[in-house]
């Protein structure tokens, strides 16, 4: 090859920003558009994938049927690889997060690049996350908890997910940063995890807001403090990390969508157009608000070098997990 | 008084004509879902769910809810007649529900599944009722050394479920633990097993295996034995198709035993039906008068996990609506449903949204009745399928066991794996191993791993912790007391040899 991916990204990129109005008119998607999501039905990124599904279709925003299709196993790993096969095709898309990158930097059999095989098409939401402890916790704050955990070292517990999951990569940081030592508990699903915090068998854990913002407005939970550039509007009154006087790296959440290598240009000048357009929708604003997300537009080419940065980040992050880094 | 008030409210909303006819459609779409192997119930909620957008939010969770639990009364189907579990909840059916069948009690091992079903799901409803808010915390009660507690209990099991030799069933338990371990480690994100392969990253499926062990192993047997007169007897005569009052009765403590066990496993978030229908089948066994029949078609072999699975609906609405907590992806779906209309499922939906909490729990009685009648008539219906030649039978089992293990996950992968198993299953049953102890050693192997690891990390390492947690420590007393019963056999037939001598 002549010239190698990138350049040929950067070109498509900036072919795409030329010919941008112009194209929108000559793509349309003729056959049903396939959204394919890494995990299965009730998994969190399954419904993220569904609701897209809903508001292509309820704000027109495409003409044609959309379908979710689950492709399951090993993270990401089966979907990147179902994606990589789809060279080409201007009719599937995947939703992604943080664990498509994560899993290619530390899993052997993830070959396929997130940024450089595959197009990515646009970043769109930032979830932020909420340190929670039990109501009846003695910590009203995050150096109270920090200060509890030096004194006691590997003493206190945190419920999570994988260890190179984001709670984690931000629990190594603040230990490290601070000399402060906790217990890390991975639990599969979000329930198990919740369930040992509200049973008081782990006393702190990182959580989507959305996921445990119910107990907190029954007084279950308390929230120490947020992980987020600046004071979410749901959550004026809690300091961020920040804030709580802790320097953390930015470690942002993300989902967006990615195409499947060369994707043609127009197709994904279309698709670009449409998150653009659906970014502006009153459907999705009351998604965002209802889920506390941010909203994390970007489109193609951004996205691309966001994405290119972040992977660096992460694999220096992740390093501290004790994680295996295999790229 | 509180609880009465809430269910007149809940009849007055699920008796509204069009709820009716929406826990109609939800209990029929879950019985056709339940009897085709592959697709489950989540995938099913999911494709719908856009459906019940526009729905208000009562009628929407009672459809859903009642394709959730209807699934489940389907999936005995296709294990008692064709050996494939239609679902992972039914895989313990298949045990003594398909030797059934081969006795020409078909019919009546479909009856026994529908009335333990109806039984034990209308239990689960009435625990739900009166007892929600409290069992929600003592679920939380529960946690790592609790359920690597209860795992090792199911496991225990396998020194009954084994049959006639221990090591046997020892070495096929061994393998199924082994082959649960496959794909990524949670713990450090390291692959297990995988031989390279990005198949197998993600684990194995669980239904491959039981549908390869069972079904495919079942033609694979059949074809050496080259006999085309075998067909599987079907009565004549109707009420040769249902239960006899004798088979009812022998049921009485299974159907007890799988409303209890369903129930309070299902509540808890990191159990699941598929391992409440296994554990209660165990018990079954174990306090059964004559435990070396099962395995070959006794009754409240049936009547147990079917009974169990099904009482699991009920206990798994309890976190989910009190604490907001799914147990699984079908109940995640509900969830994200319920947040979508706008009511938010924790300590406070039954204070706020009355309408939609009774509402549910109401039509859950009334579905059950629905899925009773709906499901009793078809009984002498599928009874039938069996009087299909054995040489139509056998290539439509294979093919139905082929798009089952296709359609969990989509990979051509599984299809090899299928016929590995089913290989597999095949060589264990010409050497006398017994395959139950395989399918239970994958269906609790990864859970007690996890279960066990995390202990051991909040305990910092300390293994007393299980001594000082109750709940945890007689379980594993019961566990060994178990494990020691066949010593105990041993022990009885040298002593009586001795007292001969």
């Amino acid at each position: 090859m002549l010239i190698d991916r990138r350049t040929a990204g950067l070109i498509i990129a900036s072919v795409v920003l030329a010919l941008a109005t112009p194209a929108l008119a000559q793509f349309q998607p003729t056959r049903p558009l396939e959204l394919v999501a890494h995990n299965g039905p009730g998994s969190g990124n399954d419904a993220f994938a569904r609701t897209l599904a809903a508001l292509f279709e309820q704000e027109k925003l495409v003409p044609v049927r959309v379908q979710v299709v689950n492709k399951p196993g090993g993270g990401s790993t089966t979907a990147a690889a179902y994606m990589a096969s789809k060279a080409g095709d201007p009719n599937t898309l995947a939703v992604y997060t943080n664990t498509w990158l994560i899993d290619h930097l530390v899993q052997q059999a993830a070959q396929v690049s997130l940024y450089q095989t595959l197009t990515p098409v646009a970043r769109v939401v930032i979830e932020p996350g909420l340190f929670v402890v039990r109501a009846d916790a003695p910590w009203n704050n995050l150096k109270e908890f920090i200060e509890a955990a030096k004194a006691a070292p590997g003493k206190l517990k945190q419920s999570g997910g994988s260890i190179t999951a984001r709670e984690n990569i931000v629990r190594q940081l603040l230990a490290k940063s601070t000399g402060a030592n906790w217990a890390f508990i991975s639990f599969p699903s979000g329930s198990e995890r919740m369930a040992a915090l509200l049973g008081g068998h782990v006393n702190l854990m990182m959580i989507d807001p959305g996921e445990g913002i119910e107990q907190v407005r029954a007084g279950k939970l308390k929230v120490l403090a947020q992980l987020a550039d600046t004071r979410l509007a749901a959550f004026k009154d809690i300091p961020t990390v920040k804030e709580s006087g802790y320097e953390l790296p930015k470690i942002p959440q993300v989902r967006g969508v990615i195409g499947p290598p060369n994707m043609p240009a127009e197709a994904l000048a279309f698709y670009e157009g449409v998150f653009k357009k659906l970014a502006q929708t009153s459907g999705w604003k009351k998604y965002i608000a209802d889920n506390y997300f941010e909203d994390g537009h970007q489109g193609a080419a951004e996205s691309r070098k966001f994405l290119a940065e972040f992977e660096g980040e992460l694999r220096e992050q992740l390093q501290t997990t004790g994680a295996k880094i295999v790229r | 008084m509180d609880i009465i008030n809430g269910l007149v409210q809940g009849f007055s909303v699920a008796l509204l004509p069009v709820n009716l006819m929406w826990c109609f459609v939800g209990c029929f779409l879950g019985t056709v879902v339940g009897i085709l192997p592959g697709l489950g119930p989540a995938a099913t909620i999911a494709m719908l769910m856009p459906l019940t957008y526009g729905m208000n939010p009562a009628s929407g969770i009672i459809m859903l809810t009642g394709i959730y639990y209807g699934a489940k009364y389907g999936g005995s189907t296709t294990s008692i007649l064709l050996n494939i579990p239609g679902e992972s909840s039914s895989v313990a059916t298949c045990l003594d529900g398909y030797q059934m069948a081969r006795n020409g009690r078909a019919g009546a091992a479909l009856g026994i599944a529908a009335i333990a079903s109806f039984i034990a799901g209308t239990v689960g409803v009435i625990l739900l009722t009166l007892m929600a808010p409290p069992i929600a915390q003592i679920a939380l009660a529960f946690s790592s050394p609790e359920y690597f507690a209860l795992m090792l209990l199911g496991l225990s099991l396998v020194v009954l479920l084994s049959g006639a030799s221990i090591v046997k069933g020892v070495l096929s338990l061994l393998i199924g633990l082994w082959l649960t371990s496959i794909g990524t480690d949670l713990f450090t994100a390291e692959s297990r097993y995988v031989f390279g392969q990005t198949v197998l990253v993600g684990g194995i499926d669980f239904m491959v295996v039981a549908i390869g062990v069972f079904a495919l192993s079942e033609v694979l047997s059949s074809i050496e034995s080259r006999d085309e007169t075998n067909v599987l007897p079907v009565p004549r005569g109707i009420l040769n198709l249902l239960p006899t009052w004798e088979e009812l009765k022998a049921c009485r403590f299974a159907f007890v035993n799988g409303s209890l066990v369903g129930f309070f496993v299902g509540v808890l978030p990191g159990a699941g039906s598929t391992i409440a229908s296994f554990i209660s089948y165990g018990i079954e066994k174990a306090v059964s008068k004559h435990p070396e029949k099962f395995g070959t078609g006794v009754p409240e072999g049936v009547a147990a996990p079917e009974g169990a699975n099904n009482a699991d609906s009920g206990g798994a609405l309890v976190p989910l609506l009190t604490l907001g907590l799914p147990g699984g992806s079908a109940t995640a779906i509900m969830l994200s449903a319920l947040v979508m209309w706008g009511v938010k499922p924790g300590p406070l939906m039954m204070e706020e949204r009355p309408d939609v909490f009774w509402g549910l729990v109401a039509s859950m009685y009334i579905g059950n009745v629905m899925l009773l009648v709906l499901n009793l008539p078809l009984v002498p219906v599928f009874a039938q399928i069996l009087r299909v030649p054995v040489f139509v039978l056998f290539p439509m089992i294979l093919g139905i066991a082929m798009v089952g293990a296709y359609s969990a996950s989509g990979r051509i992968f599984d299809l090899a794996l299928l016929a590995g198993f089913g290989l597999l299953g095949y060589l264990m049953v010409k050497f006398r191993y017994p395959t139950a102890p395989l399918i239970l050693g994958f269906v609790l192997g990864d859970a007690m791993e996890r279960a066990l690891r995390q202990t051991l990390m909040m305990s910092q390492g300390d293994i007393t912790t299980f001594a000082e947690r109750p709940i945890a420590a007689a379980m594993l007393a019961i566990a060994v007391l178990i494990l020691l019963t066949p010593l105990l056999g041993y022990f009885n037939r040298w002593r009586t040899k001795a007292i001969e001598g």
